[in-house]
């Protein structure tokens, strides 16, 4: 049972009315309920979020794509969201978890605008959940609002990229957001350290929001350990679902290499612990209660205060290539128009010349039988009067 | 520097010499240096930087200064740096002309990279084929032509990106392509050999031109047959750039530090740095040149010159002072008249 403050009054304490067990309550009545939590991956494609999910989930979750459909993915260039549901069960607790995968963000040539159908997928979540809200019967809301995001951050050992400073900043600013640094075992450690502090500085000069994890606890181990998790942002992560031996004959989860084996969780390593820690272990119901209390609210407000109760979601303008690609259609389609009744006014001409042609030879061919007829005529005429046939 | 190569193979001497002397396989500009020009393509934090200094044996591009938090939503602009570096190998001296591209790949919209790039390698042959019609030539022209792009592929595991495969499409019929992975040391050896399939796979479906070290057509050497198959086997090179030299056993040897071990960079079985370094320097650097003297700059002068594109599919920019005049390249639709029908029907 957790420290309940000291009443005011000493007596109190000795008997109390029992206001003290509460918690207890609440956590027969949460245990009973399970919980539902929602986490986003966002980042490059190659930079390990499928590897990372199904490390943390110690299942394969996500089933890593086959070269095939990858081939495939990159010519459609388009962002996708993809969500894989799993209920995770563990001494009689159970979570209701979610998680939303995006493939194609950042991967093409031209990634202006690629963090929209995130940041989209986020707000629609708050939107439906606002809704379900204001019916009348609120029994069995789906709540799919985003808890956590994680954003992969690739280790390039010299700083973000701008198109990591722009999503970052748009995701940031309505969900929590948790930067993560990719395959880390590729930055010695000097090399890490200097890019983890590169990488804050430009979060705090480009003020990105970042999910800050409180730090007082009720008991002093948990404050020293919060106090070392939020040290360690950005995450250096290495994932592994395969089971490798080290040289001095442990097995363990890790990327065994020529030369030696990354471990996935030795914190001399990587982050891999103190993300799931916070993940999961220590932060999961704060990161919930943020979302709702915080982040959900503040959507809330703003759209309250512009719509009225009722109204639908303005839709915003469409994207912007959907447009490029409309009015480059409307253009081909025009022009081949064009060049089809073109093509049919050059076929009438044709023939209406062919028409007149024909028309000015059966006229000839008309008058060359009148000619004849005359001239038959003339002859009948001229010729015998006695004939019977022929009349005067 | 890697050893004495011991392949001198001697010439057989004429009736007449006395002497049988090493093949000249090596140029013959001892005391000058061996022109090279290389390009180093690829998006920023690969190891481009790290790769040419390990090659180098020497800082040649200092550590990248890092630049302003506030403006690091602002993508910089691709740029052209040169360094100039003289290098020594095996007896042969060599000039070697390093063009990297910072900034390539770094912005939201990386659309105009490949005709920045394009246009630069092209502007060398141009200049070449400035001087060629010269009626007074300059004895000490320099010649800038690009013998060799080294592409760094970023390590993702799977396959070429979207900009990987446009690049090298792109440009592979105007220049040498090498593609390389860099960082290679965030792959397992058999996440290696899958990857290094895959990205082959995706240049042959493609149809790709890059440099797969082609046998040259009066090569009979078996031995050169076979080393060119090698080479070709072990594309892209996976490459590890080194940070500091340490003594192992007397030895300095050029390492890269983590917790969990230590990668030599020279070391065969850690990364193909030492057989791309002596690809580059030694075994074939006259195959590089040559092709590129010999082979692509005339394909771009026989296109430049008769104005006519006749490599489809790469957006080469004719020049419009092209001495004969264009045909209608661009496939602008001529309307057809329809064929008239046979049996008219006659109004009458």
């Amino acid at each position: 049972m957790s420290a309940t403050e000291a009443s005011a009054n000493p007596q109190a304490t000795a008997g109390g009315i029992g206001i003290a067990n509460l918690p207890n309550q609440l956590h027969k009545i949460v245990t009973k309920k399970g919980t539902n939590f929602s986490l986003m991956v966002v980042g490059e494609s190659g930079t390990g979020k499928t590897t990372f999910i199904n490390t943390l989930l110690t299942t394969e979750l996500i089933e890593p794509l086959d070269d095939a459909t990858r081939r495939k993915k990159q010519l459609d260039k388009t962002v996708d969201i993809n969500i894989h549901k799993a209920e995770l069960e563990e001494k009689m607790f159970s979570v209701k978890l979610n998680v939303v995968d995006t493939p194609g963000f950042g991967d093409y040539v031209d990634n202006n605008d690629c963090w929209l159908p995130v940041v989209d997928f986020i707000e629609n979540q708050y939107e439906q959940y606002l809704r379900q809200e204001q019916q009348p019967v609120r029994k069995g809301i789906v709540d799919m609002r985003v808890h956590a995001c994680l954003y992969f951050i690739r280790p390039n050992g010299h700083t973000l990229k701008p198109l990591d400073v722009r999503a970052m900043k748009a995701i940031g600013a309505r969900v929590n957001l948790i930067p993560v640094i990719a395959k880390a075992d590729t930055l010695s450690p000097t090399a890490l350290r200097q890019f983890k502090k590169r990488v804050m500085d430009v979060i705090d000069a480009q003020s990105i929001r970042i999910y800050q994890p409180p730090v007082e606890s009720d008991d002093g181990n948990s404050e020293e350990r919060n106090r070392e998790i939020i040290s360690a942002v950005p995450f250096a992560i290495i994932g592994s679902t395969l089971e490798v031996k080290t040289e001095d004959g442990r097995r363990v989860k890790g990327r065994q290499y020529p030369w030696g084996v990354a471990e996935v969780e030795n914190d001399q390593h990587c982050d891999f612990r103190k993300l799931r820690s916070l993940l999961i272990r220590t932060h999961m119901l704060d990161l919930i209660s943020t979302t709702e209390e915080s982040h959900y609210d503040k959507y809330r407000t703003t759209q309250m205060k512009t719509r009225k109760f009722g109204e639908p979601k303005p839709k915003k303008s469409e994207n912007k290539k959907f447009r490029e690609e409309e009015e480059a259609l409307r253009k081909r389609f025009t022009e081949k128009v064009k060049l089809e009744e073109n093509r049919f006014r050059q076929w009438e001409q044709k023939l209406i010349a062919e028409r007149d042609r024909l028309n000015k030879d059966l006229e000839q061919e008309h008058n060359l039988v009148k000619q004849l007829e005359s001239e038959i005529e003339a002859i009948s005429n001229a010729g015998s009067p006695n004939n019977k046939f022929f009349r005067k | 520097m890697k050893e004495g190569s011991g392949e001198e193979q001697n010439v057989a001497p004429s009736v007449y010499s006395h002497v049988s002397r090493p093949g000249s396989h090596r140029y013959k500009s001892a005391k000058k240096g061996l022109p090279f020009n290389v390009m180093l393509v690829g998006e920023s934090g690969l190891g481009r930087t790290t790769f040419l200094n390990t090659l180098c044996e020497r800082v040649v591009i200092p550590p990248r200064e890092a630049g302003n938090c506030e403006q690091a939503h602002i993508a910089e602009p691709m740029q052209f740096k040169h360094y100039t570096v003289d290098m020594e190998e095996d007896g042969m001296k060599i000039v070697l002309n390093i063009i990297d591209t910072p900034g390539f790949g770094d912005g939201i919209d990386n659309e105009n990279c490949f005709t920045r790039i394009q246009e630069y390698i092209e502007m060398q042959y141009d200049n070449v084929l400035a001087e060629e019609n010269r009626i007074k030539r300059n004895t000490k022209f320099t010649d800038t032509r690009i013998h060799a792009l080294l592409y760094f592929i970023t390590p993702t595991g799977h396959s070429l990106r979207e900009i990987d495969v446009e690049l090298m499409r792109r440009l592979g019929s105007r220049i040498n392509i090498i593609p390389v992975i860099g960082r290679s040391d965030s792959l397992t050896p058999r996440e290696l050999v899958l990857f290094k399939q895959r990205v082959m796979n995706d240049i042959s479906a493609n149809g790709i031109p890059i440099f797969n070290f082609p046998n040259s057509d009066d090569d009979e050497d078996e031995e050169s047959v076979e080393e060119n198959a090698e080479l070709r086997a072990m594309l892209p090179f996976a490459v590890v750039g080194c940070e500091e030299v340490i003594n192992e056993e007397g030895r300095p040897v050029r390492v890269r530090k983590y917790p969990w071990g230590v990668v030599q960079v020279d070391n065969d079985e850690h990364s193909d740095f030492d057989r791309l370094r002596y690809v580059l320097l030694n075994s074939h650097i006259a195959d590089l040149r040559d092709r590129t003297q010999n082979g692509l700059y005339e394909l771009y002068r026989t296109e430049k010159l008769s104005g006519t594109n006749i490599i489809a599919g790469t957006a080469a920019a004719t020049n419009p002072a092209a001495v004969a005049p264009t045909a209608a390249a661009t496939g602008s639709p001529v309307v057809q008249p329809p064929m008239v029908p046979q049996s008219h029907p006659v109004a009458a």
